[in-house]
């Protein structure tokens, strides 16, 4: 009977020992080193000399606004004088704001999260359909393991595989900022103030991992969504294209949609969960992070369930 | 009898209202080449497909070395080497690698087990290329090596000889009988090819629209086979005539010039004294044996589709 590690193996080698794989690898490392290249191209072209003379002019113009303006809402105010004292803090702890630390790529790589997620959908969707395609399912199922076993040890090495290129990308951006920037910007603190106006400072890493983490929630929800797709198509070419499609049209169909309560019902609306940090608006008024939780977790759930059911119960013929 | 290698109960696959296979029972004893002969449509590959857990079965059980099939699969399947059709392998592995991912599958294959494969299929100079450069005969040794692997005690073989040339077909011939000789494995095969079927298979049972028609063996089909004489004379009317006298009306057919004596060839030194004593002309006068294809075509009542 086969062992569930020497089946993860078997995925594995599949994986890797294809020229495609590496493919995407080289391309995302090669979209970080490009992003990280622009950011640093950008700051040089705004290079202001002298930045405590900009930050203390741009503070005074600040508590201009804040003094003559009387019309100015509680909220823009309070938003206002949090500014004027962040930036206090800065002059006082001797750090420049605008300047790009080795953070700061890490920071914007969490965009790249987006790129991560379509490379391991198009993995996901392979993993099933793509037996077929090969002709390789009968071999495959005639063995000693069981559906549910093979279908288990497919799952693991996709996520595994999102793993490894969220750790690629991670590193990449951390490697391309310490060349830019400099390694000694790794002890930087985040520096954060709170709605009462008290400066924070918090660990970089913990904020950037806080950052990876929601977008991690999303490429679960997309991978799991290909995955199924996989075991639904016996056709790879037609479960990327699908897959890819739903992950595409998906944003668009729900502000389309936002107009009807019943939107957010579906998966879309719910799987980007930065809508509820501080300062974004989720899509309906009605929808909480508790909410939106609890749907992607049925939808999770409905997912693995009609994979498995796709993949162990259906006669494989012809 | 020996011990059942595979055992079939009442195996039954219904889809809609149609059955496809309509309760198969029928044991294969250890150590046999067991032919599955039938039209094309006639529920060989169904069959084959429930017994290695490709189809589900709507009744019945198939039981390897007497494990279920259906409720111990896993184990069941250590017993099993199979190849469905051609067998597909992983492209852009090489062969070597596509037989580490089956052989990953079991438990106690050694990496030298996977070199004596490799060896005895003579596969050692190609192995470590990628199998897209492999042609059909190639792949279809390759195929053998990954069944072979686990020392399985039953071999199912699915339409084997799908897509391959009759070199090919008789080098695949060769390995089968030579793993049945020195693994000792029993092997059920599944072929429309019936001079394959013929020159593999110790018995052969006869499925049609899903039922089991007939089991028989190969060696008493081969003896109960009646042969008959052909004769081809120069004046096939006065030969006849001459033939009248030594045989029955009944065992004479006559086709232009051909004749058709129904008898043993050991009539023919006869047939021939009397015709060159009447000074007949005899331009050809062999036996043949009446085919397997022949045979099977009266079993099933002509409908054999080859």
């Amino acid at each position: 009977m086969s062992s569930l590690s020497q089946l993860i193996r078997n995925e594995n080698m599949k994986i890797y020992r294809r020229p495609r794989t590496w493919l995407m690898i080289l391309f995302l490392i090669g979209t970080v080193a490009l992003m990280s290249g622009l950011m640093k191209w950008d700051e040089s072209k705004h290079d202001a000399g002298d930045w405590r003379a900009a930050v203390t002019e741009r503070n005074a113009e600040l508590s201009h606004v804040v003094q003559n303006n009387a019309e100015l809402g509680e909220q823009s105010r309070s938003d206002l004088q949090n500014q004027i004292k962040l930036n206090e803090y800065y002059l006082s702890q001797n750090i420049d704001p605008d300047r790009l630390s080795v953070w700061s790529y890490v920071n914007s790589s969490a965009s790249l999260i987006i790129l991560v997620t379509l490379l391991t959908v198009v993995v996901a969707a392979d993993m099933i359909a793509g037996e077929f395609t090969w002709g390789t399912i009968k071999l495959l199922l005639v063995g000693p393991a069981s559906r549910t076993k093979l279908m288990l040890a497919k799952y693991v090495s996709t996520m595994a595989f999102a793993l490894l290129l969220l750790v690629l990308c991670f590193a990449a951006a951390l490697v391309a900022g310490g060349v830019l920037a400099g390694f000694d910007g790794l002890s930087l603190p985040d520096i954060s103030i709170d709605a009462s106006g008290m400066i924070h400072e918090g660990n970089m890493l913990f904020h950037a991992l806080e950052k990876y983490g929601y977008s991690v929630v999303m490429l679960v929800m997309y991978v799991t969504m290909a995955f199924m797709i996989s075991a639904a198509f016996r056709s790879s070419s037609m479960a990327i294209a699908f897959s890819l499609l739903c992950m595409l049209v998906g944003n668009t169909l729900s502000a389309l949609l936002s107009g009807y309560d019943w939107v957010k019902y579906l998966i879309f609306p719910n799987i980007d969960l930065t809508q509820y940090m501080d300062g974004a608006t989720p899509l309906r008024p009605e929808m909480t992070l508790g909410f939106s939780v609890s749907m992607l977790i049925a939808y999770y759930i409905a997912f693995q369930l009609i994979a498995w059911f796709l993949f162990t119960k259906r006669d494989v013929a012809g | 009898m020996t011990e059942a290698v595979l055992e079939l109960r009442n195996l039954t696959k219904r889809i809609g209202t149609r059955k496809i296979v309509d309760n198969l029972t029928f044991d294969i004893p250890a150590g046999e080449v067991f032919g599955f002969l039938g039209p094309n449509g006639a529920g060989k590959t169904t069959t084959i497909r429930m017994i290695v857990g490709l189809i589900s079965m709507t009744k019945g059980e198939a039981r390897i070395k007497g494990v279920s099939v259906k409720e111990q699969f896993e184990l069941a399947m250590t017993h099993v080497g199979a190849i469905v059709e051609n067998p597909e392998m992983y492209k852009f592995l090489t062969g070597y690698q596509n037989l580490v991912h089956f052989a990953r599958r079991h438990s106690g294959v050694t990496k030298q087990r996977i070199d004596e494969v490799v060896n005895m299929l003579g596969l050692q100079n190609r192995i470590h290329e990628k199998v897209k450069r492999y042609s059909l005969g190639m792949r279809q040794r390759l195929g053998v090596a990954q069944a072979i692997l686990h020392r399985p005690s039953l071999l199912i073989l699915d339409e084997p000889t799908n897509g391959l040339d009759p070199a090919g077909i008789r080098e695949l011939r060769d390995y089968l009988r030579k793993l049945t000789r020195e693994e000792g494995i029993s092997v059920i095969v599944s072929s429309h090819l019936l001079s394959e079927m013929e020159l593999m298979c110790d018995r052969v049972a006869i499925i049609q629209a899903g039922k089991l028609v007939d089991i028989r063996s190969m060696q008493d089909a081969r003896e109960q086979s009646q042969s008959k004489i052909v004769l081809e004379a120069g004046d096939p009317v006065a030969a006849q005539h001459l033939l009248a006298q030594l045989f029955d009306a009944a065992q004479l057919a006559v086709d232009g010039t051909r004749i058709e004596i129904a008898a043993d060839k050991s009539a023919i030194p006869n047939i021939a004294r009397v015709l060159v004593a009447a000074d007949i002309e005899v331009l050809g006068i062999h036996a043949v044996q009446k085919t397997l294809e022949e045979q099977f075509l009266e079993i099933t009542g002509g409908e054999m589709v080859v």
